[in-house]
């Protein structure tokens, strides 16, 4: 009875092909819908390579795809680099006109027939294809539990966090994109031969959205969401079949309406129904890696000359000087809007400076996208309004962390090497001591979005730990908290600079500021009203009047 | 110069079509892909009031306009209200309102069958213009009129009314108009029922102009529609009308000196290009800054 | 309320068992060899003959499909008159989609196993699944392809619908004969298989009858707009337009090109070829020339009695699309009687061999499988088509 479904099931399979194509870049949380046009290239490309004759006994195929492959991959690229700074709709809409012009352009095209399309010999068996796509299902399998497949997580959930805990975000993304081309390359060459027939116009406007509703109904968060989408997606129109649902436009009707239920009650598509069943563990037995140790006490960590930030006629960071030393607890201390998170942001690299000029662990503050650069450096931090990666549990994010002392897994992953699991447990393990450090051990498999306000912050803190920072910026992180939790994180902060951390404390809480920190730095209106040690400062008559409050030094909470 | 008006007609049908699309973009940060259902349906509709029910085809504008209304009320409450707050909204927005697109095509299909349909000859009026050697219709003014009056009437309510300045209130941020005691859903429904109205009034317009509506009319337009509202800038109505009348014109001279085939890959061209050396579009707000 | 994975689960299953029980009907996969006694008129069979119709009834080609859906039923109204043998005839929805067209057709031949399959609309789609059939022994009847490449599939297909290429050279040379032609103005759309045949068939024609070509004009087959390319095809001055198009750019391209002051003659190809060109253009369609393979002019008792049994039973008139329906239902009929069989093979043999079978379409025969009957040069005049002299 499977061969009277043979096509069918062949559909099911390169469906999903095509489904994963997009899988690939909405993991990365970007939305290209170019991927028919690539499959149209690769497709056409194809015809003018594949032989007619087997080639010692193996399908002509074998030349056909590789190729296809490389054309996605290629034109992938290089729509890639100018489409890459796009983010949301305005790539859709930019990917989505590329697919129209690759449509428009081939038809013209005398080589590909126009309109009236290539025929081709079928090649392609329900075999072939279904291989494919365990070749294709077992890539993004891999993928999930690697390096990569969580950094590109992190990049969907939270791009700036990502790319401040090391993440090359251009790069990562990039990568998505070649994926996603190489896929919808192969996609292309195998229905090309598989239809006997290829044309243009079938991979428009209209194919490129239902890649799209198949990859979305399926789940893209979860790799087996394009098989599930497909095999959903084509089953529909014989299940109307099946049950003598007229030939129609009930059936168009019914397709769209079962599509919205879909959308509307499953969030996170067909794949959410499948339990997670099994969410990486910490190892007991594993230690954490050996670590690079941290710089001597006193040896420079960054020294800012003249540094300035300035947004049009503002000037957010005007002229701030800085030196500051392994071993030391800096706090950042001034009223809303004096510039704080501005400096800070130019210190771990997510801003870039308009004047002045700083080094940081060695790296010179330069034009923004190098943020990861110096996370490598070891900066790390954490954001005034928690940024944490929603939809991953609290062990994953803590992990995302430790991108940067981990090593790649993904290439050994594929070949089940068991050098990447211990590489994976050593970064576990890594990750789990930092959530012990800070009290979350026992939530490690809770999703991230589900944690109290407190825990968040904490976690944001474990996650900044797990990159083995030399710098560790932390703003705000006693906001919201009462003086118990207060007084805790003091006694963590004060235990990180034991350990050989060098501290830089954005904090509103001034009796805290002056029981943590070795040093202060007052800002007012970007500029640096006052330096020195925790006493001078409480006392110093500029930084009350801006601050502190006229009615002097007993009033230390703001 | 005949040609430069057959790029302004038709441009100002883009343009009103692509004021929809911008609308709800810029209000609610959502894309709303069933815009072009309600544009062909609305099309279809508009021909059955006139030949069908013999309204008059001034009528009939108005009639549309209200019906386009209710369709965008209905696309609110069916794909976009339920997804409010789950973060995966963006592209659940896309796919929910591709579905209620399709329902919609569905129930055209139903109704009116396959077919394109055209209005009866005697609907329209005759009169036309001869000016230095160019011809225009009556009918072509109107339309001008018409999609020029209805986007000066958007950009007057936006900017002066009380609900003008909960959409741009909503538009900035919703949370903070909330607080601020703006009914977020009020205004949402709001920006839906007018992006469609005035998405419904281009569908019934474009069908005077060219004397049809067919089933494909929508998709053709939406992809141009996408473009315009890139090149004038997401959310900028100045720039949807700007865009939409640019690209009538870029496609005539397309026509003209490049060759028709190439015609579509104008739109696309312009697109890019856009996007490259000004992705904020012509009009388009600067970037914010993230942190 | 979300779904849970336990609904899921049984609305999935419930929906698998359903299709495998229906799938289940017929065991074989091969169509009852039926064999009955008599021949031609006086065949008898028992049992209903199963034909298969692959039809675009939604997406892109609904309007065709639609037709040619009406004209199949039509067909089947008529035959139920004739005693002896019966048809079942199952209708099924591609959604102009050439991969729902290989489930179609994969059901056709294997799960509810028909004697000959109708179809597909587009040829387009004809390239991908007619292959199928060949390699599984089952005939296949085009009723609308028209473009090369159909009947090379294999021995397993037929056509009745005349490609562009036997309509467009006799249509060229009676234009010219009539109307003088020197110089033109070609536009086509080249986004879509049949007219894109249809405008080769013209350049050739128009080759070989000397006559030159000013300009040549593309658009989509979406377009609706055609006043930038009338404009300049109006600056061209050419003694007529001469258009490849389908039936929705018909309508509206006339209509502009008189509004716009085009008032040479304009000559279409099996596109125009629709009762909607005069009822939506009205006046604008007067003159208008229409090279086609259906005569709906012609008064043969074959012709008569269709349009008569088409407007009772739809109301409106028929398109070319549902004449070529008619026909080949009336050829299925001619071949299952002539070997009194249903059998694929006896069918296969019997198609090919028909010959002068009255149709409205003409007397009709096969030859190498394609069709051969006399086409026709029609001109509008006075609201309707006439044959042009």
């Amino acid at each position: 009875m499977l061969s009277d479904y043979s096509a069918t099931l062949t559909l099911i399979a390169l469906t999903a092909i095509f489904a994963y194509s997009f899988y690939a870049v909405l993991l990365a949380g970007q939305l290209s819908l170019g991927q028919a046009g690539l499959a149209s290239l690769a497709g056409f490309s194809a015809t003018i390579v594949v032989p007619d004759d087997p080639i010692a006994g193996l399908s002509p195929l074998v030349v056909g795809i590789p190729v296809g492959m490389a054309v996605g991959a290629l034109v992938a690229f290089l729509l890639g680099l100018p489409v890459m700074r796009l983010r949301g709709v305005f790539l859709a809409i930019a990917t989505l006109g590329f697919g129209e012009m690759v449509r428009i352009v081939l038809i013209n095209a005398e080589w590909t027939g126009g309109a009236q399309g290539t025929t081709l010999p079928k090649l392609v068996t329900p075999g072939i294809a279904w291989g494919a796509l365990l070749l294709v299902a077992y890539w993004f399998w891999r993928l999930g539990g690697s390096r990569l497949g969580r950094a590109l997580a992190a990049l969907r959930e939270d791009e700036l966090a990502a790319r401040a805990m090391g993440v090359d975000v251009s790069r990562y993304r990039m990568t998505a994109f070649v994926t996603s081309g190489a896929v919808a390359g192969l996609y292309g060459v195998l229905i090309a031969y598989f239809s006997r027939f290829i044309t243009p116009d079938d991979f428009g406007f209209s194919a490129a959205v239902d890649g799209l509703v198949t990859a979305v109904v399926g789940g893209s968060l979860m790799f087996l969401g394009p098989l599930l989408g497909s095999a959903f997606l084509t089953s529909v129109p014989e299940v109307q079949r099946a049950l003598g649902v007229e030939a129609g436009w009930i059936r168009p009707f019914l397709s769209s309406a079962l599509l919205l239920v879909v959308i509307l009650f499953l969030p996170g598509g067909l794949s959410s129904l499948i339990p997670r069943w099994r969410s990486p563990k910490v190892d007991p037995d594993v230690s954490p890696p050996e670590l690079a140790p941290l710089p001597a006490r006193g040896s420079p960590v960054l020294s800012l000359t003249g540094l300035g930030k300035a947004y049009g006629g503002l000037h957010a960071v005007r002229d701030v000087d800085l030196e500051l030393r392994s071993g030391e607890v800096l706090g950042l201390i001034g009223p809303n809007g004096a510039g704080k998170t501005t400096l800070v942001n130019l210190i771990s690299g997510l801003a870039a400076p308009t004047s002045g000029s700083g080094t940081v662990l060695g790296r010179e503050l330069g034009p923004i996208g190098r943020g990861h650069l110096f996370a490598k450096a070891g900066v790390s931090r954490t954001f005034q309004h928690s940024k944490l990666f929603d939809r991953l549990t609290v062990l994953e994010n803590a992990l995302v962390g430790a991108h940067v002392v981990s090593r790649p897994t993904l290439l050994r992953r594929l070949l089940w090497l068991p050098s990447a699991r211990r590489d994976e447990q050593r970064a576990l393990a890594q990750a789990g001591a930092q959530l012990t450090r800070v009290g979350l051990g026992d939530r490690a498999g809770v999703p991230a979005g589900e944690l109290a306000y407190g825990d968040r912050r904490r976690l944001e803190i474990a996650r900044a730990l797990a990159g083995h920072p030399t710098l560790l910026i932390l703003d705000e992180p006693a906001a919201g908290m009462n003086h118990v939790e207060a007084r805790e994180l003091s006694t963590l902060i004060r235990s990180l600079a034991d350990d050989g951390i060098t501290v830089l404390l954005i904090e509103h809480n001034v009796r805290m500021v002056l029981e943590t920190c070795t040093r202060i730095l007052v800002l007012n209106f970007g500029e640096v009203i006052a330096a020195g040690d925790p006493a001078t400062i409480a006392k110093d008559p500029v930084v009350i009047e801006a601050y502190l409050g006229s009615d002097g030094p007993a009033d230390t909470r703001v | 110069m005949q040609q430069v008006l057959n790029g302004i007609f038709a441009g100002s049908i883009y343009a009103l079509f692509a004021i929809g699309f911008t609308l709800v973009f810029g209000v609610l940060d959502r894309l709303n892909l069933a815009h072009a259902a309600t544009f062909t349906v609305s099309a279809f509709l508009g021909i059955e009031l006139v030949a069908d029910l013999g309204l008059s085809i001034w009528a009939a504008i108005p009639a549309v306009l209200v019906f386009g209304a209710l369709l965008g009320l209905i696309i609110e409450r069916l794909a976009f209200r339920p997804l409010k707050g789950r973060n995966d909204a963006h592209f659940a927005g896309l796919i929910s309102s591709i579905a209620v697109g399709g329902m919609f095509m569905a129930l055209l299909l139903a109704r009116y069958g396959p077919d394109t349909r055209r209005f009866p000859a005697e609907a329209f009026p005759t009169t036309d213009f001869q000016l230095g050697g160019v011809r225009i219709t009556l009918l072509q003014l109107v339309i001008l009129g018409v999609s020029l009056g209805l986007m000066l009437g958007l950009a007057f309510l936006v900017n002066n009314t009380g609900l003008g300045r909960g959409m741009r209130a909503v538009a900035e941020n919703p949370h903070a108009a909330r607080v601020l005691g703006v009914n977020v859903d009020r205004v949402t429904a709001t920006t839906f029922a007018i992006s469609s109205a005035l998405g419904a009034v281009a569908g019934v317009l474009l069908a005077f102009y060219v004397n049809s509506a067919q089933m494909t009319m929508g998709f053709n337009i939406e992809l141009k529609g996408l473009a315009v509202i890139i090149v004038g800038g997401m959310g900028s109505l100045k720039g949807a009308m700007v865009g939409g009348i640019a690209l009538g014109l870029a496609e005539v001279f397309a026509v003209q000196y490049v060759g028709s085939s190439w015609r579509d890959v104008v739109a696309f061209g312009m697109l890019f290009g856009i996007l490259l050396v000004r992705p904020q579009g012509l009009f388009g707000p600067r970037q914010v800054r993230e942190v | 309320m979300r779904l849970r994975t336990v609904h899921v689960a049984s609305a999935a299953t419930l929906a698998l068992l359903l299709t495998g029980c229906a799938g289940d009907d017929t065991t074989d996969t091969a169509a009852p060899p039926q064999t009955g006694e008599g021949s031609g008129d006086s065949c008898v069979l028992e049992d209903p003959v199963p034909v298969g119709a692959a039809l675009s009834l939604t997406g892109a080609a609904a309007s065709y499909g639609q037709s040619q859906q009406k004209g199949l039923k039509v067909a089947l109204d008529d035959l139920a008159e004739k005693e002896g043998v019966t048809y079942d005839l199952q209708v099924e929805d591609d959604a102009t989609d050439p991969k729902q067209g290989i489930a179609v057709f994969e059901q056709f031949i294997s799960r509810d196993p028909v004697s000959i399959i109708l179809g597909p609309t587009l040829s387009n789609a004809a390239k991908t699944t007619n292959p199928i059939a060949q390699e599984q022994g089952v005939p296949v009847l085009g009723i609308s392809n028209t473009a090369a490449g159909i009947t090379e599939i294999g021995d397993w297909i037929f056509r009745d619908s005349l490609p562009e290429t036997a309509v467009i050279p006799q249509t060229i040379a009676k234009a010219k004969e009539s109307l003088g032609l020197e110089k033109v103005v070609v536009m086509y759309s080249n986004d879509d298989a049949f007219t894109e045949s249809g405008y080769q068939a013209f350049e050739a024609a128009l080759a070989d009858e000397g006559i030159e070509t000013t300009e040549t004009l593309t658009f989509s087959k979406a377009d609706t707009d055609f006043r930038a390319l009338l404009t300049q095809a109006k600056a061209a001055q050419p003694d007529a337009i001469v258009v490849s198009g389908l039936i929705e750019a018909a309508i509206p391209l006339v209509t502009q090109a008189r509004e716009l002051g085009l008032d040479m003659p304009i000559i279409g190809g099996n596109g125009f070829n629709s009762p909607q060109l005069m009822a939506d253009a009205g006046e604008a369609a007067e003159g208008v020339v229409v090279g086609a393979a259906w005569n709906s002019a012609s008064e043969s008792a074959e012709n008569a009695a269709f349009l008569e049994a088409f407007r009772a039973k739809h109301g409106g008139d028929p398109d070319q699309f549902a004449a070529q329906a008619y026909t080949g239902m009336l050829l299925v009929d001619a071949a299952v009687r002539e070997g009194c069989s249903a059998d694929r093979a006896a069918i296969q043999e019997n198609l090919g061999g028909l010959s002068d079978i009255p149709t409205p379409l003409g007397s009709f025969s096969f030859e190498e499988r394609e069709p051969q009957h006399p086409a026709v040069v029609q001109v509008v005049e006075d609201g309707a088509f006439t044959v042009l002299d």
